[in-house]
């Protein structure tokens, strides 16, 4: 007993030592190591650290077959996986003492907050020209790589293409649909707000609130009124699948996981306005202290070679245009029935947080 | 050997020493005798060093200890509730002021089991817990603790105020066994008046923070120099108006003052013919036997009352309702 | 009062003192204080001017206002119904004599080993849609809504099973320290069994009931997945919407001021329950204390009751823990409709989790931190205790208010006031940057686990009789000496058990953990979060399942080495 109280002790004065001097030894700690990194590597023509990757794309052995891919092609790579949403919030918050690199993945909105909280530093890459026309920043931060689009699903004994609904408007205008879909309540998650954004976008008004004309807020306030709340916790899919909520937002990349799961095939909706279509980006961090080797691995990533491979391999809709041709058929024919909406990503980026808060606070019940 | 110049505690507003002067001498059994809140237990704090005086100075041996450090005064300490440490077994609850000041192993062992023979602990109770012991044992214990580091002072904080009455007596004995045997100059700090006048050499009398009087046990008794001093050791007798009134008795006491005689010096046998004894009548109205000696109830003729006490001599000779005379020497008049 | 100020007279402070009395300053003011009041201004007066527009949002938004108002009611709640729940418990475990009291005691530990949305979709698996008792139910009346378990009082019902867990670790403790012969006293005087209880027994636990209660409002307060889960839209809270607020950045002004709400609140009600203790606090006056035998329950209807009710409450808390477990062998489609195929078992999904999860590092990570932090959360509340122990004065009052801020502010406000201050080089910590290192996470994980391990250390060094630290300097001993070998020894049970929900409660912590775990050392709650996110297209239920029962294992033997192997000696 007393040797493990002194144990316990021990440990004790050496947590108040170490709570205490926190300060101090991450100064004595932190800076031999960085400077372990940088000296020898400037005397060596060819740079190649080993790249701190943030990304909200590494699950089901993504990060795996990444990391194997670019250890074949010469990187060193670390990957952080985070949530979308979580991992531009990191980025920001580290953004005068930046740990990552490279980012890619997350969306054209999440890449907009970052360019404009100054996280980004300007590089294209060469493969920017490959890449489906509309997909890139414009301004040169971040270059496109996977397609996702966020689509309507339905429950196929519950409804035929004929009977589905059209459009996201109808699931509020047509009273049929009243309590079938589910409404997009949690907001703290990126696919909800860009089915937000969709529909907001479509009543542009710079006069209006939060650049949104009156209409837009009464649509939207129908959309909550007349579906079902989301659950945390739950996968909206065994919803769809049961019938229980035959209607709601599905991702296209997750839906043969999803079928194979639940032993359902969601049939979807292409309407006419288009669907939002998030492109999956990859960008290089404002502040790297290995932008030579983060450019190397940023063509790298994005060569229509690559995402071919990851294409095949992962069952996704490459936005390079030239390693199309590798995806999966399926994957094809799906994309090529869909008609991307035009959403101004600048503008969604601006007015979500506003938008969300008005929603969780005058139009949700 | 232990001075108090002038001494002065304030806590706040509220003075819980006032101006306190006192000699105690090398070996003695010195007793600070007094109710709850009379200050004793704080000065008792302030010699070993847990209360700092506002002002004045304490001496030991000639040496101004007032601002000297608990641990560098020698003086240990019995606390009432003891203080065991019930995490430590008996062993090392002696052997705990040994280990803090870095003594070898061995020599810790034979101290220590030096001590606990000395104050009757047996080797089987070493390795207990402190809780497994009676209040007797952990008494020992908290004695024991404090001895086996020979300290030239021992501080007794009311350490029989948790024990039964029999195992007190014994104790009592014990306690001035063991100051015998060691010699050690001993404070003790009590309410219980018969505790203080069976142990100590000499005794302070405390009250609402001021000494009334310092003396050997018999001086405090038959001399008490104040009101409180009487009233607060042994029973006394508070001699009513009217028994002065209709008695001789108006002759040797001043009207002023309040009157006090002792118990055991109102006597119902005769007593030798003198100027200053006076004869008094009155009626047993009742009586509490004792086993050593029974205490009687008198109601004075002419009004009031006097207890009594008469040692039991077999004969049974004094009843309720008899009609007496007693007698009383003036001399033995307490007067304040 | 006097006591203390007799104290503060006679301890002279010495210069390793003075040290330590400065570093706890230097913490207090760097992480508790200083971070805190910076986001507060960097949120309401970045324009250099401040606003009243986040007030005018809430006060014109219903869903705000009524989810402020279900909070309250939800806390206040609570604070009843977990007193009546907690005090069975503990009554049946250790002051009752029923039979099997042993195994009970375990069906009543099972809220120590998991929480949240795991602990809410275990009760789902029982009274959801597709529940078992909803099933049983639905069979008996066939007109029985299936949908029955949403709203306030499955909230409640939910939460009041799920909060009991400091009753079960605190109160108990209490319970077992009563003197003996004051039942046995009143026994003697003609008391019945339950008239003790109520008259002797339950007025001694008062003390412990009153900061076990004050932890149950901020608990309802704070309640995120209950009411998300099975709120509905008739029941939702303040919380949820507060994370959410605080992720956005255009939306922080409401999730602080909102969180300054409930700080306030919980404020007000600490210093009543404060003023309360120190009333109200008494202490056994016997010396010789016996201990506390089983009570048989005389009346013969109420032994059958109490046993009933023992055993009843028994499987409410086992039932849900092991269709998690049962559950963590199947699949998502069984999941989610609750039904149980011997078809549908496999081992998959523990294969899965293994082999994906090769690396041991993020346990390895997590382990680190919630041990580090535990120890260190410990270590800093047994100092200040000790402060607040020895002295009373208006430093004393400041300090322990400060070590309570953490519970006045959401752990996601804490971290952002972390990432805002400590983003750039600051004086109050060598100029260095805190933000990217792996002490961010370390500091964020004591910094909220200081209010409750403060209260409980405190409370058992307020226990501590002061003579013996009296007794330990008069044999000669150092502050720290007597410390070591005297004071910590008694409360370390205590302490212990503090130290090991601590631990338990950093190990799969998500909300907090995101925003500040240091990227190459990605904690648990991270890679389960990664692994079962939406993104994902594994079969994501089953995984959180699997790793949920994992959690569960290291809790349930990190308190098995703390407690289990305590209760039987």
């Amino acid at each position: 007993m007393r040797k493990i109280l002194n144990l316990i002790l021990l440990t004790i004065t050496l947590g108040l030592i170490v709570t205490a001097c926190g300060g101090n030894n991450t100064a004595n700690t932190a800076k031999p190591e960085s400077s372990a990194a940088d000296e020898p590597a400037a005397n060596e023509p060819v740079k190649n650290e080993k790249l701190i990757i943030y990304t909200n794309a590494n699950s089901d052995g993504r990060g795996e077959w990444l990391i194997e891919q670019a250890k074949a092609a010469g990187f060193e790579i670390e990957l952080v996986g985070a949530g979308g949403a979580d991992a531009t919030a990191r980025l920001i918050a580290e953004k005068s003492n930046p740990v990552a690199d490279v980012v890619f993945g997350l969306n054209n909105m999440l890449y907009e907050s970052l360019k404009k909280e100054n996280v980004l530093v300007k590089y294209v890459p060469a493969w920017a020209g490959e890449v489906e026309e509309g997909l890139n920043d414009p301004e040169g931060y971040y270059h496109g790589l996977v397609k996702q689009a966020i689509l309507l699903g339905y429950n196929p004994t519950s409804y035929t293409a004929e009977t589905a609904p059209k459009d996201w408007t109808d699931l509020y205008n047509n009273p049929e649909f009243h309590g079938k879909y589910e409404a997009p309540t949690l907001l703290g998650q990126v696919t909800p707000r860009l089915v937000v954004a969709g529909i907001l976008t479509r009543y542009r008004d710079e006069k209006g609130e939060y650049g949104i004309s009156q209409a837009g807020w009464d649509e939207i306030k129908k959309l909550y009124d007349n579906g079902v709340g989301a659950i945390e916790g739950e996968d909206f899919y065994a919803n769809l699948a049961s019938g229980k909520t035959p209607l709601g937002t599905v991702v296209s990349g997750t839906l043969d996981a999803k079928e194979e799961q639940y032993g359902v095939k969601a049939g979807t909706v292409s309407p006419e306005v288009g669907v939002p279509m998030i492109v999956e980006q990859a960008a290089i961090i404002n502040g790297t202290k290995k932008m030579e080797t983060a450019e190397r691995f940023i063509e790298w990533i994005g060569s229509s070679e690559v995402q071919g491979k990851f294409a095949a391999q992962f069952n996704s809709m490459p936005a390079n245009t030239k390693a199309v041709a590798q995806a999966n058929d399926a994957v094809r024919e799906l994309y090529s029935s869909l008609k991307a909406q035009a959403l101004e990503w600048g503008f969604i980026a601006d007015h979500i947080g506003d938008w969300v808060e008005k929603i969780e606070l005058q139009i949700m019940k | 050997m232990i001075t108090f110049k002038d001494i002065q505690i304030k806590f706040g507003d509220f003075h819980a020493i006032k101006n306190l002067n006192l000699n105690i001498k090398k070996g003695e059994f010195f007793t600070f005798l007094g109710p709850s809140g009379c200050g004793k237990t704080t000065i008792l704090r302030s010699l070993v060093g847990f209360i700092k005086p506002s002002s004045g100075q304490i001496l030991l041996s000639d040496r101004d200890i007032t601002d000297v450090s608990i641990e560098n005064r020698g003086i240990s300490m019995v606390f009432q509730s003891y203080a065991l440490f019930p995490t430590l077994n008996v062993y090392e609850n002696i052997a705990f002021g040994l280990r803090v000041k870095k003594i070898s192993k061995s020599e810790i062992d034979r101290e220590v089991r030096d001590i606990a023979q000395k104050v009757d602990l047996k080797e089987a109770q070493l390795s207990k817990k402190v809780s497994e012991l009676s209040g007797g044992q952990q008494q020992r214990v908290a004695i024991a603790r404090a001895l086996v580091l020979k300290p030239s002072i021992l501080a007794l904080d009311e350490p029989l105020s948790n024990l039964d009455a029999q195992l007190r007596v014994q104790l009592r004995n014990e306690l001035k066994n063991l100051q015998k045997k060691f010699g050690i100059t001993t404070i003790y700090v009590t309410h219980d008046q018969e505790e203080a006048l069976t142990l100590s050499d000499r005794i302070a009398v405390f009250n609402n923070g001021i000494v009334e009087q310092v003396g050997t046990p018999q001086e405090i008794y038959n001399r008490s120099q104040s009101e409180f001093v009487c009233n607060f050791i042994g029973d006394i007798n508070k001699i009513d108006a009217e028994v002065i009134q209709n008695s001789q008795l108006k002759n040797f006491i001043d009207p002023y003052k309040t009157a006090y005689i002792r118990n055991e010096k109102v006597s119902l046998s005769a007593l030798p013919q003198h100027k200053d004894v006076v004869q008094l009548k009155g009626k047993i109205v009742d009586q509490e036997f004792y086993g050593l000696y029974t205490k009687y109830l008198i109601e004075v003729a002419g009004g009031g009352c006097l207890k009594t006490i008469e040692k039991d001599n077999g004969f049974d000779d004094n009843k309720v309702g008899d009609e007496i005379d007693f007698y009383i020497n003036a001399n033995d008049i307490l007067q304040y | 009062m006097k006591a203390t100020k007799i104290r503060t007279a006679g301890s002279p402070v010495n210069g390793s003192a003075f040290i330590l009395y400065g570093l706890i300053a230097w913490f207090v003011i760097t992480f508790l204080i200083y971070p805190n009041i910076n986001v507060y201004y960097e949120i309401f007066f970045s324009d250099g001017n401040f606003s009243f527009e986040a007030v005018n949002k809430l006060l014109s938004s219903d869903r705000a206002m009524r989810s402020l108002y279900n909070s309250f009611i939800l806390a206040i709640s609570l604070m009843v119904t977990v007193n009546i729940v907690g005090v069975a418990l503990v009554l049946i475990v250790d002051y009752f004599d029923i039979k099997g009291a042993k195994i009970l005691r375990l069906g009543y530990f099972t809220t120590l080993i998991y929480s949240g949305v795991v602990l809410v979709s275990g009760y789902k698996f029982v009274y959801g849609e597709s529940g078992y008792m909803t099933k049983l139910f639905a069979n008996l009346f066939p007109s029985f809504d299936t949908t029955w378990f949403h709203g306030y009082w499955a909230v409640l019902f939910v939460m009041t099973f799920a909060c009991t867990s400091n009753h079960v670790l605190f109160l108990s403790n209490a319970i077992r320290k009563i003197d003996f012969q004051t039942v046995e006293a009143a026994k003697n005087m003609g008391g019945s069994t339950f008239y003790i209880l109520w008259r002797v027994v339950l007025p001694v636990l008062k003390p412990t009931m009153f900061a076990l209660t004050i932890l149950l409002f901020l608990t309802g307060l704070a309640a995120t997945s209950a009411p998300l889960i099975l709120g509905g839209t008739e029941f939702q809270t303040i919380t949820p919407m507060i994370l959410t607020f605080s992720k956005s950045l255009a939306s922080r002004d409401l999730a602080a001021l909102l969180a300054l709400i409930l700080g306030l609140s919980t404020l007000v009600l600490l210093t009543i329950m404060i003023r309360f203790e120190k009333n109200g606090n008494f202490i056994s006056v016997s010396k010789v204390k016996s201990v506390l035998v089983k009570q048989k329950i005389n009346s013969k209807i109420g032994n059958i009751a109490v046993h009933l009710i023992a055993y009843f409450l028994f499987l409410i808390y086992i039932i849900p823990v092991l269709l998690i477990v049962i559950f963590s062998f199947t699949d998502a489609q069984s999941i989610s409709t609750a039904t149980l195929n011997i078809s549908r078992f496999t081992f998959d999904n523990y294969i899965q989790v293994f082999s994906s999860m090769a690396a041991f590092k993020p346990y390895l990570v997590s382990i680190l931190y919630a041990a580090g932090a535990s120890i260190a959360v410990v270590a800093l509340a047994l100092t200040a205790s000790r402060i607040l122990h020895k002295y009373k004065n208006k430093w004393t009052n400041f300090l322990e208010y400060s070590l309570l801020i953490p519970w006045m502010l959401p752990s996601t406000l804490i971290a952002i006031g972390l990432i805002v201050t400590y983003s750039t080089p600051k004086m109050l910590i060598g100029n260095t940057v805190l933000v990217g290192t792996v002490w961010m996470l370390f500091l964020a994980y004591v910094i909220i686990h200081i209010p409750f391990t403060l209260r409980m250390v405190k409370a058992s060094f307020f226990s501590l009789d002061n003579n013996l630290e009296d007794a330990a300097k008069n044999l000669g001993a150092k502050p720290f000496y007597t410390f070591r070998k005297v004071l910590l020894p008694i409360i370390l049970p205590s302490t212990l058990a503090v130290l090991a929900l601590n631990f338990n409660g950093i190990l799969a912590d998500y909300d907090l953990t995101v925003f500040l775990y240091h990227p190459l050392y990605q904690p648990l709650g991270i890679v389960i979060k990664n692994s079962t996110d939406a993104q994902a297209v594994a079969d994501t239920k089953a995984l959180t399942l699997v790793y949920s029962v994992i959690l569960m294992i290291i809790s349930a033997v990190i308190l098995y080495f703390v407690y289990g192997r305590k209760s039987k000696s």
